[in-house]
């Protein structure tokens, strides 16, 4: 017996050093480049319309009116428990939050100038003022002339009536007074505080907000011109080195490290720690370097200037009366934009909605900090370079005013919150049938199981789901399926000198038929049933949960265009002569799994690969899949995807070579940005409201240097879209395009087409589903699910409505209704097995 | 003795400052994660990072740090974890419960797993020898998470004896017998390995021991086997039990993050690693210096513990 072991043991170790010596000690050396031949995609046509006045571009403001008699002016005592699966520092400062339980501890205290409430039919949303005693009222004619406003400019100015009756939790009055201080402190160039953005960017641009924050500061505007005609003007211009040659985090000879913005008569040499072998080209990078070799008249980048070539000056001192925030009277407030607001009616409400920027000033003051440009600490902020703060990041440095507020917070445990009975709405007679609940707890539990025994205990109210629970759950009155608008991908790095280096035959996925072939081979059905609680199969870059016209309700995903995006991508035909007759048709059909079609795009793979000298056509091929952790769920899917991708080599000459390896990286992102692995899961997602931002900000790398994409090697601004317009056929890159889409400026479209938002809503999703096709065309990442949240809700309560609804979910605390007071709940559970 | 004493806590904090130094130079040469948020202006996270002073030479850096630490006690904010919350303040609310927990739960395996390996060796080759001595494999073989989802599926869950989390200290305070109560499952879950480990080295050790000649000289002496094991077995044995059961103290500043996770404890059982993964230098300095510290002036203790058990052996004799 020991001998046969022995021996088994000895084969084993044989074969083991000869797969080795297979990879390592072959006398076959892959080509050191990669040629993927010319990206060129052409899209569906677009017939396009221009956008109306938005004249019909109105919100709903009929809300729900609840259950009789459930609501706070009941007499029973009602405690609602949830958790949260870290309360890890939270700190809900309203100026610097970050984190999205900050947020909810924020929302819970606060209250925003509007909230999304359920409308009467339990089916969409309406908007009702909060903080705000009305919604905003258009007042640009009167700062025409002023704050950059031109006559006829429309939509730039607003009027907002703020609630008189709002007062902070500890009676004091709000007022217009309380508004600007907390502005003046979200724009205080001492702070820096994280929020202040939310004041600059996007459609919510105040006048001067950026420029009051970054007053006394070098501010990088990107240039207009060629790089080449700035340094013609006597402009120095600075490259940005981390958008543009990705030199985040790496240093110069000194061991200084690189700045994003480098001016281009800078020699100073910095390590490109991506080019492998120090001595080889550009494993050292400067300044002036990129700008002579790629930037300067006549180099490839030339028209790349105005993506990644800054000017800068120093930021000047701006008043805080040229900040568009105008104080009115003690109850109304003016916001003035730099931009028109596009579709006011919603947008407004949207950015201004969840909580205010107030902070409490009395309680802000001490919670500061103030310390010179040392980083010794002095006595006043007069004195000081650096302010900090730690308000709101304990029970004794926060303070709210919503129908909520913090009486207990325990680090890492527990945060419970009662009833603010200095909260107008409990008797300004606009919140009957609301807020039911006299006390809410929320406890920190990280381990699912313990959740999941403490609501079965009766001791939490809601539990999320895991995949493993749906055998017991799925069918229980008490689910509750929340969409979530976030996509899980595959993500392939193809740059294939990194994978080269790898050295371990993963650059046969810089072959597109390689990784289209694993795409067919996933029966993506199967996965998010197998490996989720409720996600769905997913398809595309975006789910149902991006809306594109806020007043219909309607979703990207559901248009005909984004439909017809995804059937181009996974081959399905419609219309005569084909199994489906109409769009709607092959869309519900339609799977993305064809293992046979798998097995000849595997074949055409392993024939591209040998031919083109990357491979030699018998090493084994181990393709490094980076993983955040390992726990069941991960090795079950990575099993799956191991087996399909083995099963799609089946018949190439792939069969038998080729393996999954799953490595446990928790800095898996940073470590695919630079190209040390070969594939991971990607996930974005978080902005339902705007669709067409997306492909710009998270799949082309972006000019401000976010580099967000995750494909690593997949130049999106070397891929050629081409959309016949009207009849006319337009060729771009496809990250002007996506840019053009994310409503930056991008004049070589600009010029042919004008703006993007200039279209209607359906024009739109047209430009952008060929986007999105031309992008999924490559295969560099592959959709897997759309992420859902499967919860059971405790028989203590009652959500308004069991189907989501987009904002407002299933009507939160403000419409829960509760069944049980806390003491008959107590002697229920006691007496009684919850049965879910 | 003194002179050993005090030999020793210089050495101690020399090596101290050198750890200190390394790890300092080595964190800050990790770069901290890049700042990846949609549609975000990444300039202010930047901003507040300069404002921290991470962009100064490292030199500088270290200087204002030993700075701050030696002349105001201020180990800094949290940057990347528990933003703008004080380190110290963090670590003063965590570390009670992990200690308590801790400290709890070997109070109580200590004796047990004393007398387990006295009752084991004592019954060599016995049938209660064997019993201990599989339970023993038993529980060290088997991670203590398991028993942790055991204890707390049978006693919390199925039996009601207790909590299934740790209270709150807003239903009890944190020396009260509720809170000790809700403390139980993972005190027992934690003293499971601990009474394990030590039965199996009291047993081995006190084996060993009675086999001696000076066991037999006792005996023959007159004592009964009783005063024997008591004056000589047991007394030798400690000098290596003893050591092992003060490395047991010191190491309740350290935690379990996963017992901790299962019951909903807020101690300190992940925070170095939470540290060092999203890379917050205030916490990871502050931590890596607290437990540095623990382990150095452990080794000192436990040194000077063997000359109070055996008079036999003296610490920095030069003979």
């Amino acid at each position: 017996m020991r001998i046969r072991k022995m021996a088994s043991f000895a084969v084993a170790a044989a074969m083991m050093i000869g797969s080795t010596s297979a990879v390592f000690a072959s006398d076959f050396t892959p080509a050191e480049t990669y040629d993927t031949g010319e990206r060129a995609y052409t899209g569906q046509p677009v017939t396009t319309a221009k956008v109306g006045d938005g004249s019909g571009e109105t919100i709903s403001t009929d809300e729900y009116a609840g259950v009789e008699g459930k609501d706070y002016t009941d007499e029973g005592y009602y405690t609602y428990n949830d958790f949260l699966p870290k309360i890890t520092g939270l700190n809900w400062d309203p100026l610097s939050w970050k984190t999205t339980d900050d947020g909810n501890v924020a929302s819970m205290i606060d209250i925003g100038f509007y909230e999304f409430v359920p409308n009467p039919t339990l089916d969409g949303y309406s908007v009702v003022p909060e903080m705000a005693a009305a919604l905003p009222v258009d007042v640009t004619d009167s700062y025409v002339g002023s704050y950059g406003v031109e006559e006829g400019d429309t939509s730039k100015a607003y009027r907002i009536a703020l609630n008189p009756d709002a007062c902070w939790e500890n009676g004091e009055k709000i007022t217009a007074d309380d508004y600007v201080y907390s502005m003046q402190q979200q724009l205080n160039p001492k702070m820096m505080n994280r929020r202040a953005d939310s004041f600059y960017s996007g459609n919510f641009n105040i006048v001067n907000a950026k420029n009051y924050l970054y007053a006394g500061q070098l501010q990088y505007s990107l240039i207009t011109d060629t790089a080449g005609a700035e340094v013609e003007a006597g402009n120095t211009v600075y490259i940005d080195m981390w958008g543009f040659w990705g030199m985040e985090g790496m240093t110069d000879a000194d061991g200084n490290e690189c700045p994003q913005y480098v001016a281009c008569d800078d020699d100073t040499m910095y390590r490109d720690l991506n080019v492998g072998d120090s001595a080889a080209d550009e494993a050292w990078v400067s300044g002036a370097y990129l700008y002579n070799t790629y930037f300067a008249p006549g180099c490839p980048y030339e028209d790349y200037g105005t993506q990644y070539c800054y000017t800068a000056a120093m930021g000047e001192e701006v008043s805080w009366d040229d900040v568009g925030l105008v104080k009115i009277d003690d109850y109304t407030i003016d916001l003035i934009f730099v931009d028109s607001i596009p579709q006011p009616a919603f947008n407004l409400p949207y950015s201004m909605s969840g909580m205010t920027w107030l902070v409490y000033q009395p309680l802000y003051e001490s919670c500061k900090t103030f310390y010179d440009a040392n980083g010794n600490e002095v006595d006043s902020e007069d004195e000081a370079a650096t302010v900090t703060t730690n308000y709101c990041t304990s029970l004794d440095t926060s303070i709210g005013y919503g129908p909520y507020k913090m009486t207990y917070y325990e680090l890492d445990k527990q945060i419970t919150y009662e009833r603010n009975d200095n909260w107008y709405g409990y008797s300004d007679g606009r919140h009957l049938g609301q807020y039911q609940a006299d006390r809410i707890v929320w406890q920190a539990i990280e381990e699912h199981a313990t959740a999941l025994m403490s609501f079965l205990s009766g001791e939490i109210d809601e539990v999320s789901l895991q995949a493993d629970d749906m055998d017991s759950y799925a069918s229980s009155d008490y689910i509750v399926y929340e969409p979530q608008d976030y996509t899980t991908k595959i993500s392939f790095n193809t740059d294939y000198e990194k994978l080269l280096e790898h050295g371990t035959n993963s650059q046969v996925v810089v072959i597109d038929e390689f990784r289209e072939a694993f795409a067919f081979a996933l029966d993506r059905q199967t996965f998010a049933t197998a490996y989720t609680s409720a996600g769905t199969a997913g398809y595309g870059m975006l789910n149902t949960m991006y809306v594109y016209d806020p007043f219909s309700g309607a979703a990207y995903r559901d248009s005909e265009a984004a439909k017809i995006a995804l059937l181009n991508t996974y081959g399905v035909s419609y219309g005569e002569g084909t199994d489906y007759a109409t769009v709607d048709e092959a869309y519900d059909a339609m799977t993305g799994y064809d293992m046979d079609k798998a097995h000849e795009l595997m074949a055409v793979a392993y024939d591209k690969a040998v031919a083109a000298g990357i491979y030699d056509g018998e090493s084994p091929i181990t393709i490094d899949f980076r993983v955040y952790q390992s726990d069941d769920i991960y090795v079950q899917m990575f099993n799956y995807l191991n087996t399909q991708l083995q099963e799609a080599c089946v018949g190439s000459g792939f069969e038998g070579k080729v393996s999954l390896t799953m490595t446990v990286d928790a800095d898996y992102y940073n470590t695919m940005y630079s190209g040390g692995a070969d594939m991971i899961f990607t996930t974005w997602g978080g902005a339902a409201f705007a669709p067409f931002q997306i492909l710009a900000q998270v799949y082309c790398d972006a000019s401000d240097g976010s580099g967000n994409q995750m494909e690593v090697g997949f130049d999106t601004s070397a891929v050629e879209l081409t959309m016949n317009v009207d009849g006319t056929d337009i060729t771009d890159t496809l990250q002007n395009w996506a840019f053009w889409a994310n409503l930056q400026d991008v004049p070589t479209l600009d010029e042919k087409l004008g703006k993007f938002s200039d279209y209607d809503s359906a024009t739109q999703c047209a430009f952008y589903a060929n986007a999105e096709a031309c992008y999924l065309h490559y295969y560099v990442t592959t959709p897997l699910y759309y992420r859902n949240v499967a919860s059971l809700y405790s028989q203590k309560i009652n959500y308004v409505t069991n189907t989501y609804i987009q904002q407002v979910g299933f009507g939160g605390v403000r419409h829960m209704t509760f069944n049980y007071t806390d003491d008959e709940w107590a002697g229920y559970t006691a007496a009684n097995t919850l049965q879910y | 003795m003194k002179k050993y004493i005090i030999q020793r806590i210089l050495l101690m904090l020399l090596t101290m400052f050198v750890i200190m130094t390394l790890c300092f130079i080595l964190i800050k040469m990790l770069p901290l994660p890049a700042v990846r948020e949609m549609g975000r202006d990444i300039n202010l996270v930047y901003a507040k990072r300069e404002q921290m002073g991470y962009n100064r030479p490292l030199l500088v850096q270290y200087v204002l740090f030993l700075k701050a630490v030696f002349t105001r006690w201020d180990w800094g904010v949290g940057e990347q974890m528990y933003q703008a919350l004080s380190v110290t303040e963090v670590m003063a609310q965590k570390l009670p419960y992990t200690i308590l927990v801790n400290l709890y739960s070997i109070l109580i395996a200590i004796p047990l797993g004393l007398l387990l390996g006295i009752y084991a060796a004592l019954r060599k080759n016995k049938w209660q020898d064997h019993l201990i001595s599989t339970l023993v494999m038993v529980f060290i073989s088997v991670p203590s998470y398991v028993y942790a989802f055991l204890v707390q599926y049978i006693f919390c869950f199925r039996l009601g004896w207790f909590s299934l989390t740790l209270e709150s200290l807003d239903s009890a305070p944190l020396f009260s017998f509720r809170m000790f109560r809700s403390m139980m499952p993972a005190i027992i879950s934690l003293g499971f390995g601990v009474v394990a480990s030590l039965a199996r080295y009291t047993r081995a050790e006190l084996s060993e021991v009675l086999t001696g000649d000076y066991m037999l000289l006792a005996r023959t002496k007159g004592l009964t086997r009783a005063q024997a094991i008591r004056r000589h077995a047991l007394r030798n044995a400690m000098v290596v039990i003893l050591p092992m059961i003060i490395g047991e103290f010191i190491g309740i500043v350290g935690g379990s993050m996963i017992i901790e996770n299962i019951f909903a404890i807020p101690g300190v059982g992940n925070l170095y690693v939470a540290a060092i993964n999203v890379r917050d230098y205030n916490f990871f300095m502050a931590l890596t210096c607290f437990y540095t510290f623990i382990s150095l002036a452990s080794g000192i203790v436990i040194d000077i513990s063997y000359g109070l058990i055996d008079p036999r052996i003296r610490m920095g004799s030069r003979k």
